[in-house]
């Protein structure tokens, strides 16, 4: 099991971004090809596959694809999750910005196998590259033919627009996703059982499937070969392949396609390697997921299965690196700040907690720290996590939670000896007390 | 301006399924309706279940955020299995389902709730001993029933400025603010302006109007109420007093006749603030900004307190002996030369005991109670008719209905709950809405904002705008295309005359095609000078869409009807039968101005201020013999009596009004009327036993059981049956 | 602006006086042409919210405005106080003039164990400024980002609708020095960038600060 290019296939070719040069190697084959299927065949073919969302949760795909209306009676809608804000994941912008007509030819076989007829991309607006290439992508394939009206002859319509967001995190879950696309707020909505499952009232209140980008990309490939081949790679319950993101300190940082089930290290090795110092700990699929330590990283597996029983999960596949000079409460605060700053504000236990999670985090790594911060830090993440509205609130206690369990001593010390274990090595900035005092005063 | 009708799941308020399921919550076996919320199931049992966000008339899309409702939710399989979700669900909006197991009293959930009030006090100042909510604070509640006894959070609180103005009625603390959303979600479903919002995100999330513009929602006065802790206060009843020192009376608001429940809030004497009662078939649990802030006339310290009569030009203050010697005198000797005007603000007893003293004691016919020009004469059928009803369907009715046409009414300022009641209906039933109206206001809410059509109409032109909506509805109906292409030719007139096009017309229509329709029509339609026609329009629409009687022409003063009903109309006696004719209005200050009516009573009106004419209002108040006015201050017309009767208020007297919809209501007695003013009933009673009256009335009840007997269509109220929530009394057939 | 140890997302509103009713509105005949081809793919105009804010910071000059506010809910028909909500919920939307060139640093994980501080700390020195601050010259303004998910080229600096990767301290005054001459990256062009992205057939035409034969 190693480096599996499936997705990554023409990634390096020169000018795969054009259509022509796509569609000279092989682009598009599969929308040909389902161009002749019925819906249901192209679902089958999903579950064939045993294709598992890329976001990070790893739902069956085909469940949610099999899941909307079977007619066209009512609009339904294709979403394309493609706001990837996951600290440490950078997958879904080379899969735009390389290979764009791979991720339009898993949207329009999405809207062949369920019904509809409008894809909607939400691409986060700092993505300004990849959604150019994407555009050009979208541009080409209405002038080939392969979007718009009456696709290859088929009497299937399918339109695909591009919708940026404008920064926010929030906005990657994926019903928060749905709330920005109708231009609101980037507020989570109710889910199921409390409202219905998206497949039934989701966007507009209408069927809507929603899928990562890679997710998308992975049913383009499905389809074009098959489900069965797909299914050949990967272990038992994790099929195909992964990109994971590799940044930190390795020696060659990128997007490594393996095949799942890749032994953590291999990949680790595969980068090149720790940089300068020995391995401290990976997070192995962003940054809501929790830290392991090196003895830890040598029995995972990378597949949804041995991460979780591991204790942490492959997530989005951020994969993330460090040394031993890095600073464990250091790297918890930044992650702290991250979710405070994230957070809609929508629920109190994500609004009010994050931001109390940052404040302990950060009178510990000043060295203002007292006896019984670790503990406070364990339960303000327990009264978080899973009382919030969505998953922010989750991923926001879990890594704390994951680092006190591998690197407790280093928050001992921090609190012992109010300063760092390692020597400083990122230094943040001083944080202004005092609270700049809004507009209103002026009235 | 929010102009979107909720889909069902978004909804609270959604018609429940009839199919029944079977819950348990806390070991107690429910059977409630499938898809209600498990919290509303645990309350209607008696199961506390704790909740700041939740609201039963909000829409439940934007609730769920304080989690502090969550409770532990388990399912079982048809086989009987049990498996429990891993984590703690929000009650209040999860939909029961059958053999749903909720646990709201286990120790996980009570460490939960520990856990959330910890996370909403790490912010709120506690400053409990100044703010207006301490006493009444759900915050305060929960935190005392549930939280924990310290807080571990030793950084310091969020600030803010303190009580930053959204308005000359509320007042914003945004360090008390927990978030909730529910003034949000007020502006947006039930209001419909739209004008609070959260703004910025995560910790800083704020409640603020756009720009820090004010926040001018004719409903405002609601947000104070529903906010669960002390951040939306009012500025009227500010630093006032504490909760647990008021009194608290039941009453009706006094402002329009849509006969709000109310509850006066006082102390020694004083009214300090008002708060919506709730009546579900009335103003559920609202009022408008007229009606929350406008008692204050009440406590004013310009009230009358003892009666003033005039001498040597000037007013002084005498004994009620003196008074009632005076005016007993000046009544026996203009014998029937004497007239009566009531203003539709006095109760019931009231003009029931001035009508009676002067038809059956002093022989006088001229009573009158109208002070807006009137299209028709008291005496045309058509009057009684149109008039008697009011209304023809009650306010709670208003939301079954499919479409609704308002027409020539700015209603959210003229009838405001009715305005409500529509929202409801378009926003949470799905009904359509045509409003037909000359202009547009410039509100920050209407019905033009949720309209399907908009009739917006060159002025003068309504005639025919109603006959082109006749022709329009009688083709579709016809021809069977509600949906299709308006055919090219029909309107009567080009429709330069009414500025509307064929296209509008004909979608109109189309909705009124539907059927199960109802017609609300303002001020401008009863006081328009073609009233007959409008009318005769109105009820063709109606009866071609099989809605006869769907017709509301409310009336516009908290006892408009109820005095009208008593008799208080020339030739129209108690429940308007038929009797002799006499002056009205217009005559007798006419009447008054020639000099040639001797004695003129005015009891809780003010021609001078109010009545259409001015110039001969002034004329014939000016120009009395002598005026007596029985009023709670001194107003236009009153400075003009040669004797004024110091009346109370709403908060000092039993009486009953009755409403736009035909409900009489009980006011209760809150306090001693303030100096020795007295109510009008007594007024009159006292002088009609002057003045040789055979039933002799002592208390309310008294002129209560009396009505009851001699009012047609009042057979069914008395002190026995009104209660706090009003009956309706029948109308009479028109005679 | 810092409060509470957090980067507000939204400043709150300098200066401005309160946008008046009759205030004028300021689009452009294009860029009506624009938001209404953009509202057309929506079934709601209320969806078009997000894109209607960036044609604003576009016609604005690239910072929105109460009244640029007020004009975006009157285009799309719904209230003022929820377009604020939504202006003020993203942090790309500026409601305050930002330099003519916005450096928005990552200082998230990778790039913060990578030593993107210490390339705040060098822009800082060299621009003489604190982070949040504008220059006084107005070229520049200096933010912290979170992740900008550039993470394998820590650190990486966005500026207007480019991405600068692998920056360090040693180059990045070289990044100052070559965006001092440069026309390109402005708020106004990453607004203008985003606008065109969904209008369906600009990539012939391109859009921001990129031409189309660079697309």
């Amino acid at each position: 099991m190693a480096i599996l290019n499936l997705l990554f296939e023409h990634r390096d070719v020169e000018g795969i971004g054009n259509i022509d040069v796509w569609e000279a190697n092989g682009g598009y084959e599969g929308v040909r090809k389902a161009a002749a299927l019925e819906p249901q065949v192209i679902v089958d073919e999903i579950k064939t596959s045993g294709l598992r969302g890329r976001g990070g949760a790893g739902f069956p795909t085909w469940i949610k694809w099999n899941g909307l209306p079977k007619n066209y009676d009512a609009p339904h809608y294709v979403l394309c999750n493609a706001d990837e804000g996951e600290p440490g994941t950078f997958k879904d912008r080379e899969l735009i910005l390389k290979i764009p007509h791979l991720l339009i030819e898993g949207m329009i076989l999405a809207g062949f196998a369920t019904y509809s007829k409008v894809g909607y991309v939400y691409i986060r607006g700092e993505y300004v590259e990849p959604a150019w290439q994407l555009r050009k992508a979208i541009d080409q394939a209405y002038a080939k033919g392969y979007l718009g009206k009456n696709i290859l002859g088929t009497g299937r319509d399918f339109d695909i627009y591009i919708h940026m967001g404008a920064g926010s995190y929030e906005c990657g879950e994926e019903s928060a996703l749905m709330s920005s696309l109708m231009g609101e707020r980037g507020n989570p909505r109710l889910k199921f059982p409390h409202a219905p499952l998206p497949t039934v009232a989701g966007v507009w209140q209408a069927p809507t499937l929603i899928n990562n980008v890679e997710t998308y990309c992975a049913a383009a490939w499905i389809i074009k070969h098959s489900g069965e081949e797909y299914a050949k790679y990967g272990t038992e319950k994790s099929k195909g392949t992964k990109i994971m993101s590799v940044s930190g300190h390795v020696a060659r940082t990128g997007n490594y396609e393996i095949e799942m089930g890749t032994p953590l290290m291999e990949l680790l090795n595969m980068a090149g390697g720790v940089k300068d110092g020995v391995l401290k700990a990976v997070i192995p699929g962003g940054s809501s997921v929790q830290i392991m330590r090196p003895e830890q990283c040598e029995k995972i597996n990378l597949d949804y299965e041995s991460c979780g029983a591991n204790g942490t999960l492959l997530g989005s596949g951020g994969f993330m690196v460090f040394n031993d000079k890095t600073d464990i409460v250091q790297l918890m605060r930044r992650t702290s700040q991250f979710y405070m700053h994230e957070s809609c504000g929508k629920c109190t236990p994500c609004r009010e907690g994050t931001r109390w999670l940052f404040k302990i985090l950060d009178r510990i790594a000043s060295g203002n720290g007292q006896k019984g911060d670790v503990e406070l830090l364990l339960d303000v993440c327990s009264q978080i996590d899973g009382r919030s509205y969505c998953g922010l609130g989750d991923a926001a206690a879990w890594p704390i939670v994951g680092a006190i369990k591998a690197f407790r001593s280093e928050f001992d010390y921090w609190i012992e000896h109010k300063r760092s274990p390692i020597g400083n090595t990122f230094v943040p900035p001083v944080v202004e007390a005092v609270n700049p005092v809004l507009a209103l005063t002026s009235v | 301006m929010s102009d979107r009708s909720l889909t069902q799941t978004e909804v609270s308020l959604n018609p429940l399924s009839s199919e029944r399921v079977n819950i348990t919550i806390d070991g107690i076996s429910l059977s409630v309706p499938k898809g209600e919320n498990v919290i509303e199931a645990a309350l209607n049992a008696g199961i506390d279940i704790p909740y700041f966000c939740y609201h039963p008339r909000l829409s439940k899309g934007d609730a769920a955020n304080c989690r502090m409702c969550l409770v532990e939710v388990a399912s079982t399989a048809p086989d009987g299995s049990v498996r429990k979700m891993p984590k703690p669900q929000t009650a209040c909006t999860l939909p029961a389902a059958e053999g749903m197991i909720i646990d709201t009293n286990t120790e996980k959930i009570n460490k939960d709730r520990k856990g959330v009030l910890e996370f909403l006090l790490i912010n709120h100042p506690l400053d409990c001993p100044v703010c207006d909510r301490g006493g009444e604070c759900p915050l305060q509640n929960n935190t005392l029933y549930y939280g924990a006894s310290a807080s571990r959070f030793t950084e310091e609180k969020r600030h803010y400025p303190k009580a930053y103005p959204l308005s000359a009625q509320v007042v914003l603390d945004r360090e008390r603010c927990i978030q909730c959303a529910r003034c949000t979600r007020f502006t947006d479903d039930i209001s419909g302006d739209a004008q609070l919002g959260l703004l910025k995100r995560g910790s800083d999330v704020e409640v603020g109007t756009f720009a820090h513009t004010s926040f001018n929602s004719k409903f405002s006065g609601n947000v104070i109420e529903l906010c669960p802790v002390g951040a939306l206060t009012s500025r009227t009843y500010r630093f006032k007093s504490r909760p647990w020192d008021l009194m608290t009376q039941k009453s009706i608001c006094s402002k329009c006749s849509n006969g709000c429940n109310i509850k006066l809030d006082y102390r020694m004497d004083e009214v300090l603030r008002v708060n919506a009662r709730l009546n579900e078939d009335v103003n559920e649990e609202w009022t408008c900004d007229r009606g929350k802030f406008g008692h204050d006339y009440i406590s004013s310290p310009d009230r009358l307190k003892s009666p003033l009569m005039r001498k040597d030009g000037k007013f002084v203050e005498v004994s009620w002996h003196q008074a009632y010697s005076l005016l007993a005198d000046k009544l026996r000797a203009a014998g029937t030369n004497c007239g009566a005007i009531a203003g539709g603000r006095t109760t019931n007893e009231s003009v029931y005991l001035l009508q009676k003293l002067f038809r059956e004691i002093l022989g006088s016919n001229n009573l009158d109670c109208r002070l807006d020009s009137n299209p028709l004469p008291a005496s045309d059928p058509l009057f009684k008719k149109s008039l008697q009803t009011g209304m023809g369907n009650k306010i709670a009715d208003l939301e079954k209905m499919k479409t609704i046409m308002v027409i020539g009414s700015d209603l959210q300022d003229e009838q405001p709950i009715l305005f409500l009641r529509v929202r409801k209906a378009w926003r949470f039933k799905g009904a359509k809405v045509v409003y037909v109206s000359d202009h547009l206001t410039t509100d920050s809410t209407a019905v033009s904002d949720f309209a399907s059509v908009n009739l917006i109409y060159q002025p003068g032109s309504e005639i025919t705008v109603l006959k082109d909506l006749e022709n329009a509805l009688a083709r579709v109906l016809s021809a069977n295309t509600a949906d299709s292409e308006p055919p090219a030719q029909l309107n009567t007139q080009p429709s330069e005359a009414t500025g509307l096009s064929n296209n509008d017309i004909h979608l109109a229509a189309s909705l009124l095609a539907k059927g199960e329709i109802t017609i609300i029509a303002g001020k401008s339609v009863s006081q328009h000078s073609q009233y007959v026609e409008l009318y005769q329009s109105l009820t063709n629409l109606l009866a071609s869409t099989n809605s006869e009687g769907n017709l509301n022409i409310p009336v516009h003063e908290c006892n408009s009807l109820g005095t009208m009903d008593m008799g208080m109309l020339p030739g129209s006696g108690p429940g308007f039968t038929k009797c002799a004719g006499g002056m009205g209005t217009a005559e007798m200050l006419q009447a008054s101005a020639d000099g040639n009516l001797q004695v003129l009573w005015v009891m809780g009106a003010d021609p001078v201020q109010n009545f259409h004419n001015n110039e001969l209002a002034v004329r014939g108040i000016e120009n009395c013999p002598f005026l007596v006015v029985s009023e709670l201050t001194l107003t236009e017309t009153a400075k003009r009596a040669d004797l004024v009767l110091p009346a109370v208020s709403i908060a000092e007297q039993e009486g009953t009004f009755t409403s736009c919809e035909g409900r009489v209501q009980k006011l209760f007695k809150a306090f001693e009327p303030v100096g020795s003013s007295k109510p009008d009933w007594l007024i009159v009673a006292e002088l009609s036993a002057i003045l040789g009256a055979k039933n002799l009335y002592f208390t309310f009840n008294d002129v209560l059981q009396s009505i009851s007997k001699e009012v047609p269509g009042y057979e069914k109220i008395n002190p026995g049956t009104i209660g706090d929530q009003g009956i309706f009394r029948t109308v009479p057939a028109a005679g | 602006m810092i409060q509470n140890g957090i980067n507000t997302l939204a400043d709150s509103y300098i200066t401005h006086p309160v946008a008046q009713p009759e205030d004028k509105m300021q689009f452009s005949e294009e860029a009506v042409a624009e938001l209404e081809e953009i509202i057309s793919h929506y079934p709601e105009r209320k969806a078009a919210c997000l894109p209607a804010l960036w044609i604003a910071q576009r016609e604005y000059g690239g910072h929105l405005t109460p009244a640029a506010i007020r004009e975006v809910a009157t285009r799309l028909g719904t209230s003022q106080t929820e377009v604020e909500g939504v202006a003020t919920f993203y942090t790309m939307y500026n409601l305050r003039p930002r330099g003519r060139h916005h450096l928005e640093v990552c200082t998230c994980l990778t790039c913060a164990v990578m030593g993107a501080y210490d390339v705040v700390h060098a822009l800082e020195h060299a621009l003489d400024i604190s982070i949040g601050e504008t220059t006084a010259d107005g070229e520049f303004t200096l933010s912290e980002a979170e992740c900008l998910n550039y993470c394998g080229n820590a650190t990486v600096v966005q500026v207007g609708d480019h991405y600068f990767p692998d920056i360090s301290p040693s180059n990045c005054l070289n990044l100052v020095e070559e965006l001092r001459k440069s026309e390109k990256y402005t708020p106004a062009l990453l607004a203008d960038s985003l606008v065109k992205i969904q209008t369906p057939g600009a990539s012939l035409k391109g859009g921001g600060s990129f031409k189309a034969e660079e697309i």
